[in-house]
């Protein structure tokens, strides 16, 4: 893609143009501007000005200007938001990390496959598309200990050395048990990622590795992944962004529980604005979690643009 | 390519199957669970495949409570607000992906803060979105939630129709624009009608982006709004679970995202990558 003016910029922009034709494409973004502005900027910079306010809707005592306090308290005060970010954190790490190598295994084994590979990555992303809300629903009953099928599969199976567990009420097990739900839902995704990467990987490289007399798991550590770390990372930076926010499958599944084992930073979150209705605090909270996904985003923005550049692989 | 021994094939086979064993068991889990009678549900060994397929869990989930409803209430909210939200967002990101894809207009600052607000977490947004509704009396309505889900779709439309415009060659609207059409008319009447598979296949996405939405929908509605997405955890919280029929609105609320799992295969990495991975 070219950056900057060059084929594809329209000559409006390429030699001064007339007065309507600069104005054009002005108009054509004003309406979405305008609505970003309204319906982002401006809740965004309400909830700026609550940073600095104590404001318990639960006492009905007026908001307070309290400063820097409601910062202070989230960095300093506040085990459970650390607790928060911790669980978020091990979400991230492990279960994105699992979707990563699952899902790439799965890439080089549908890459290998004829005709079928559609048919079968189509089967595959059924999981990715449904709602969050309902994969909470399905694993429920999956992770129901005296109903669920899961606990009587593992009995059956191995013919019960393996004793099934209370899945979401194990205070031991309950975080592992939303994280597979969520690595159920997203390891196809990062399969589709890293299998377009693998499409567009030029076959006279992998046949010239093969000619020079490369293994398969030389080429496949010297020459494939090389160049499908591009796609890799990309898939991970918007699990990472996705997982960040991980509320809908904690809602359905333990509502934070047992105590707060599977409390995520989103569902605090939720759980100080709209359940203890502490307005200045929660609106103290978004604004960290804002500045951390800004970060991302621009460094997932910044790494596309250069990737469609051409400048990595 | 390596050649494959037969080996080789039948690991590959066995990996695939048991994948989409895997994958497939949840869904399949559901629906054989939305036709289950009581007795069914509630025994062991579980039943895995119940005796008969009557649409009995299906006819009692659309007249389920608190007003006898239920799914049928689900259904009509999900689709108005889904339908609302994608009909705004395409009508106004549109002309904006063109001109930011065609004149770079405001430059790269303007197009990168425009998807940096796709990246939101929505319980940033939730509160402020909460005061601003209950000032205006519009909690509990259809418009708040399609206001709130195009804070997540209008970035992703525009972005994602950015990306198809910009495949296209200009040439083609550059001859008609020297020929005396407007840029406006370039657009409409020139690069439009080429992308239209384009705007389809994003109007489709953001379409399921709102379907799919939960936390909103949860906040914001009360009674006489709720979506399929907030029906079901509201029954699982009940008192005396409905399984079978809640398996049934689970049913019914993912068959548009099945149907575009399987139709709309080729533009999934696109459109879930924010555009970055073509495929």
């Amino acid at each position: 893609m070219n950056i900057g003016v060059g084929p594809g910029v329209l000559p409006a922009r390429r030699a001064g143009g007339t007065r309507r034709m600069r104005l054009a494409p002005i108009v054509m973004i004003f309406p979405a501007v305008a609505v970003l502005l309204a319906i982002t900027v401006f809740p965004l910079l309400y909830e700026l000005r609550l940073t600095v306010v104590s404001w318990e809707l639960t006492t009905g005592f007026p908001p307070q200007f309290v400063g820097p306090a409601n910062f202070v308290r989230v960095f300093t005060q506040d085990p459970r938001f650390w607790n928060a970010v911790i669980k978020t954190g091990f979400l991230v790490v492990v279960g994105v990390g699992l979707q990563t190598i699952i899902g790439t295994g799965l890439a080089l084994e549908l890459y290998g496959l004829g005709r079928v590979r559609t048919t079968v990555l189509s089967f595959l992303l059924i999981p990715v598309m449904i709602a969050p809300v309902i994969a909470g629903f399905q694993f429920r009953m999956i992770y129901n200990d005296q109903f669920g099928p899961l606990n009587y599969l593992l009995d059956t199976l191995t013919h019960g050395t393996v004793r099934g567990a209370a899945w979401l009420a194990d205070p031991r097990i309950a975080l592992w048990a939303v994280m597979a739900t969520d690595v159920w839902q997203w390891t196809p995704f990062m399969t589709l990622v890293v299998l377009a990467g693998l499409q567009a990987i030029p076959g006279e490289l992998l046949e010239a590795a093969e000619v020079d007399g490369a293994t398969g798991p030389q080429t496949f550590w010297r020459v494939t992944l090389p160049l499908l770390l591009p796609v890799i990372v990309i898939g991970m930076l918007v699990r990472f962004m996705d997982t960040f926010k991980l509320f809908d499958i904690v809602y359905q599944l333990t509502g934070g529980g047992p105590g707060s084992v599977t409390e995520t930073i989103a569902y605090y979150t939720y759980l100080q604005g709209f359940k203890f209705f502490s307005l200045g605090y929660t609106s103290a909270m978004a604004f960290v979690q804002l500045a951390v996904i800004t970060v991302v985003a621009q460094i997932f923005l910044r790494y596309q643009r250069r990737m469609r550049a051409g400048m990595i692989a | 390519m390596r050649k494959r021994t037969r080996g080789h094939r039948l690991r590959t086979a066995l990996i695939l199957g048991a994948a989409l064993v895997f994958f497939l068991f949840p869904v399949a889990w559901m629906f054989f669970t939305s036709f289950k009678t009581n007795a069914e549900y509630f025994s062991y060994p579980p039943v895995f495949i119940p005796k008969s397929f009557a649409l009995t869990n299906y006819l009692n989930a659309m007249r389920l409570p608190p007003d006898g409803r239920g799914g049928l209430q689900g259904v009509r909210d999900s689709l108005i607000i889904s339908a609302g939200s994608m009909a705004i967002c395409v009508l106004v990101g549109a002309p904006a992906a063109y001109a930011f894809a065609r004149f770079r207009t405001g430059g790269e600052n303007l197009s990168f803060w425009v998807l940096s607000t796709r990246m939101f977490p929505p319980v940033a947004s939730a509160l402020p979105l909460f005061l601003v509704f209950r000032f205006l009396h519009l909690l509990d309505t259809h418009l708040a939630l399609i206001i709130a889900n195009t804070i997540f779709n209008l970035p992703f439309v525009i972005w994602l129709l950015k990306g198809f415009f910009e495949d296209l060659p200009a040439e083609l609207e550059e001859a008609a624009v020297i020929d005396g059409t407007t840029v406006f008319g370039a657009f409409r009447r020139v690069a439009l009608p080429l992308v239209a598979p384009g705007v389809v296949v994003t109007a489709l996405f953001s379409f399921i982006f709102t379907w799919n939405e939960f936390m909103f929908a949860l906040l914001f509605t009360r009674r006489d709004v709720r979506t399929l997405t907030i029906i079901v955890p509201s029954l699982v919280g009940g008192h005396e679970i409905l399984w079978g029929e809640i398996a049934a609105v689970g049913v019914v609320a993912i068959i548009p995202n099945v149907i575009l799992a399987l139709m709309l295969q080729r533009f999934l990495v696109r459109g879930l990558t924010l555009g970055a991975v073509k495929g």
